[in-house]
């Protein structure tokens, strides 16, 4: 099953996040200058009941509907990944926040525009942050692994979804 | 601040008093300022004219790095005295961003409902069809009809609509402000819940010098020895330490070590069952909540978050069970139901040793009582949480229920009405005299001297002038010591964060709280007018209590740890030898040697009202000494 493509993004092992939501306190001071859940281009989904938490946040679509449908072009492909949002040209209109598959791009609790992942001009202050080393940005490395048999493919296609969280792409060495 | 009155189901957004939020910093000390002057003496407990203080810190919603929490106080069902309790939590920093620092919630509602609170409206929401739900239920029940996800949910148990006095508040499902009977007095209001949500943000008035201070605390955090044991198995890895320095409360404080002690350790907890970390609250850099899953066994597929040390030696060691799942089994039980874990497995545990010494018949009691029968241990905890059979005796608490039975009061584990905690004070004397002297009751988290589990005299010498006093048997300087974390944890307590991090790491000093304080509000604070607030926190609550008749008499611990040997372990031999604490610790405070706070030691720490107060109901004698209450 092929992925979507993506350009560079910030992405989670779920399995280390506690859910302590630094990620998104750093984000919301660095793009707005105070500490705010809501301000965050993160946030931070918990199911207590589970212990089961998950920061979800722009995925970088390559193409990506939010840029492309934007009707007065204040949406931009950033040169460091993610997305820039130029604040003069946006009218608030949502189609952003409504059309993006993963939920990432909220709005501010004021309506006034969206809050998009911009990648912090290449060096993400949620990443630096993030006190369980959960978060990473995607693309660090890939990696070829042998997979002759097929146990060893089903446990690279597996270990291929943990090892994304890391920022390292794992595949077979075959390319299936 | 948020006031809501339940009677008439409205509400009003009232400023907070700048000079008070600037005299008790917050959290804990602002509410029992509020408690001390709107609910006067006389007040019952769970009568509509209670008063329930929630209350955040100034630290709170700021990536501080230690753990947010919130208080909760009231007149208390269980010790009619000062009822406080502390948990953390996602509430925490929800409230803070709402925009509320406090919420007092009054009268009683004429139906059961649930508030949900939001930055601009407080709604008041049908509950009467989550009357009944455990807490897990009935937080599914409301985080799907409130259908938001960063709604954070507090709901009270079916332990706290049966009125047991010792009920809990439980936030987001597994998180409880389970001392004192807080959630009893909710539940008392008609409240099975509370939900907030806000949208606001906090800033400092100082950022630069803010994000100094932040990277400071967040590096001594990272760079504490303790970081690493404390983030795989939180408090739970207390046990264990408990079974070496001999400190344990086994089958109910009869032995101060348990050979099978590893068997229900955090340290195999880890190992074998948990499955994550998890933060209790926003901005913890150090996330000590695990998720537990038990894998194999007749109990496999359970599942929760904890436990805490608390909980998990109070439903192992003390009542005798060795079985690690079996003891997970029944403190889920205990927070499903909603109950103070301690105080439950005090009223257990002191019913098992009667049975023992016959004092009480398996007939009396319904069921055959043994040390270390889950059965009959998961059985007693409904029994009690529905008020059903001896459950209804033991649902008032350890002192109420061995004054009913009219037996074992000399085994009653309580101090001012609140049942002891999981340690013997007979191993850990410090901790011992804070138990005696704390303002709730038997509890180590008003004093928490840590230090003197060191054992380091040089230590003890440094800080207190007094090397016993940094050794855990030591007798001489245990007065300075608890005082001075006793002030240090109402600092704590009042900027809400947690003590795991801030106090028992020694994170948070005076210092450093006073350099976060000044950068956030932008009011110039120095490390002794922190600490002096934290002083004046401390003697605002012992004034409260003396206002309610409680002197020296009743700063005491139960004749077990006073005349009784510890039998074994490596305090073997000793007792606790409160009375040369207490002489100690009432000098240091500037305390009459009654327990009463002078009225030039209440004057001079801006309590001047305290001082009337107590001159006019007559607490003072002609010579300014306290009179016996």
């Amino acid at each position: 099953m092929a992925e979507p493509a993506r350009g560079l993004h910030v992405v989670v092992d779920p399995s280390k996040c506690a859910g302590c939501n630094i990620c998104e306190l750093w984000c919301s001071f660095e793009h707005e200058g105070v500490f705010s859940r809501s301000m965050s281009r993160i946030q931070v989904i918990t199911y207590e009941l589970v212990g089961l938490d998950y920061p979800v946040v722009c995925q970088n679509c390559e193409p990506a509907p939010c840029v492309e449908l934007c009707p007065t072009g204040a949406l931009s492909k950033g040169r460091a990944g993610g997305i820039e949002l130029d604040k003069s040209k946006c009218i608030g209109c949502r189609v952003c926040s409504e059309i993006c598959p993963y939920g990432a791009a909220m709005m501010d609790p004021k309506g006034r525009y969206p809050l998009i992942c911009d990648m912090c001009g290449g060096n993400p202050a949620c990443v630096a942050a993030c006190p369980t080393n959960a978060l990473s940005i995607s693309g660090y490395a890939m990696v070829e692994l042998p997979a002759r048999s097929t146990a060893e493919r089903f446990a690279v296609t597996e270990l291929s979804k943990l090892a994304k969280g890391w920022g390292i792409e794992v595949r077979d060495d075959e390319g299936a | 601040m948020l006031r809501v009155d339940l009677t008439h189901m409205t509400y009003r957004v009232e400023e907070l008093e700048r000079d008070v939020a600037l005299k008790y910093l917050g959290g804990r000390g602002l509410n029992v300022y509020r408690l001390y002057w709107e609910v006067p003496p006389g007040t019952n407990p769970l009568g509509p004219e209670n008063k329930l203080m929630i209350a955040t810190g100034p630290l709170v919603g700021f990536p501080h790095g230690l753990g947010s929490r919130i208080n909760v106080t009231a007149r208390s069902p269980l010790t009619g005295l000062l009822g406080d309790s502390n948990a953390g939590t996602h509430f925490s920093e929800e409230m803070k961003y709402a925009g509320y620092d406090q919420i007092v919630l009054e009268g009683r509602a004429p139906r059961p409902v649930y508030l949900y609170i939001t930055d601009s409206w407080v709604e008041f929401r049908d509950a009467s069809s989550l009357w009944g739900l455990t807490v897990r239920q009935a937080f599914n029940a409301i985080k799907k009809e409130v259908g938001d996800p960063r709604a954070q949910v507090a709901v009270v148990g079916p332990a706290a609509e049966n009125l047991v006095r010792f009920a809990g508040i439980i936030f987001n499902a597994y998180r409880a402000a389970g001392r004192t009977g807080m959630g009893t007095v909710l539940a008392s209001k008609n409240v099975k819940g509370i939900v907030v949500r806000g949208d606001g943000y906090v800033e400092a008035e100082q950022p630069e010098r803010l994000l100094r201070a932040l990277e400071q605390l967040i590096y001594s955090l990272y760079s504490n020895p303790q970081y690493w044991p404390r983030r795989v198995m939180g408090t739970s890895r207390i046990l264990l330490a408990g079974h070496r320095l001999g400190f344990l409360p086994a089958r109910h404080f009869q032995e101060p070590t348990a050979d099978y002690a590893f068997r229900v350790s955090g340290e195999l907890l880890a190992i074998k069952y948990n499955v994550k970390v998890r933060a209790c609250s926003a901005g913890c850099a150090l996330p000590c909540a695990r998720f537990f899953v038990v894998k194999s066994g007749p109990l496999a597929g359970l599942m929760g978050e904890g436990p805490e040390y608390e909980p998990l030696a109070g439903f192992s060691v003390r009542v005798g069970i060795s079985d690690l799942d079996r003891a997970l089994k029944i403190v889920m039980k205990v927070t499903d139901m909603g109950m103070d874990a301690i105080t439950t497995s005090e009223v257990i545990s002191w019913l098992m040793e009667l049975r023992q010494r016959e004092l009480i018949s398996d007939e009396e009691i319904g069921m055959k009582l043994e040390w270390g029968e889950a059965d009959a241990v998961e059985r007693l905890v409904e029994m009690i949480a529905y008020r059903r059979g001896i459950g209804k005796v033991l649902a008032d608490g350890v002192k109420r229920a061995s004054e009913i039975l009219g037996r074992g009061q000399d085994l009653a584990f309580h101090v001012k009405g609140l049942e002891m905690i999981q340690a013997d004070p007979r191993a850990l004397k410090g901790y011992g005299l804070g138990f005696a002297v704390a303002s709730r009751g038997a509890d180590h988290l008003r004093s928490e001297p840590f230090i003197e589990v060191e054992d380091d005299p040089e230590l003890g010498m440094r800080l207190f002038g007094e090397p016993e006093a940094a050794m855990r048997l030591g007798v001489k300087g245990k007065g300075k010591l608890v005082a001075f974390f006793e002030d240090l944890n109402a600092v704590v307590d009042s900027f809400e964060v947690c003590k795991n991090t801030a106090e028992n790491m020694l994170v948070l000093t005076f210092e450093s709280a006073a350099e976060m304080y000044s950068a956030i509000t932008g009011v110039e604070a120095s490390p002794a007018q922190i600490r002096e607030a934290g002083e004046r926190i401390v003697n605002l609550e012992r004034a409260y209590l003396v206002r309610e008749g409680i002197r020296r008499k009743d700063d005491r611990l139960p004749n077990r740890f006073l005349k009784e040997p510890l039998p074994s372990g490596p305090a073997k031999g000793h007792v606790h030898e409160l009375d040369v604490m207490l002489d100690e610790y009432y000098s240091v405070r500037g305390w009459t040697s009654d327990g009463v706070p002078t009225p030039e030691k209440l004057i001079s720490l801006g309590l001047v009202e305290v001082a009337e107060d107590l001159m006019a109901r007559r607490v003072y004698n002609d010579e300014g000494q306290g009179r016996s209450g």
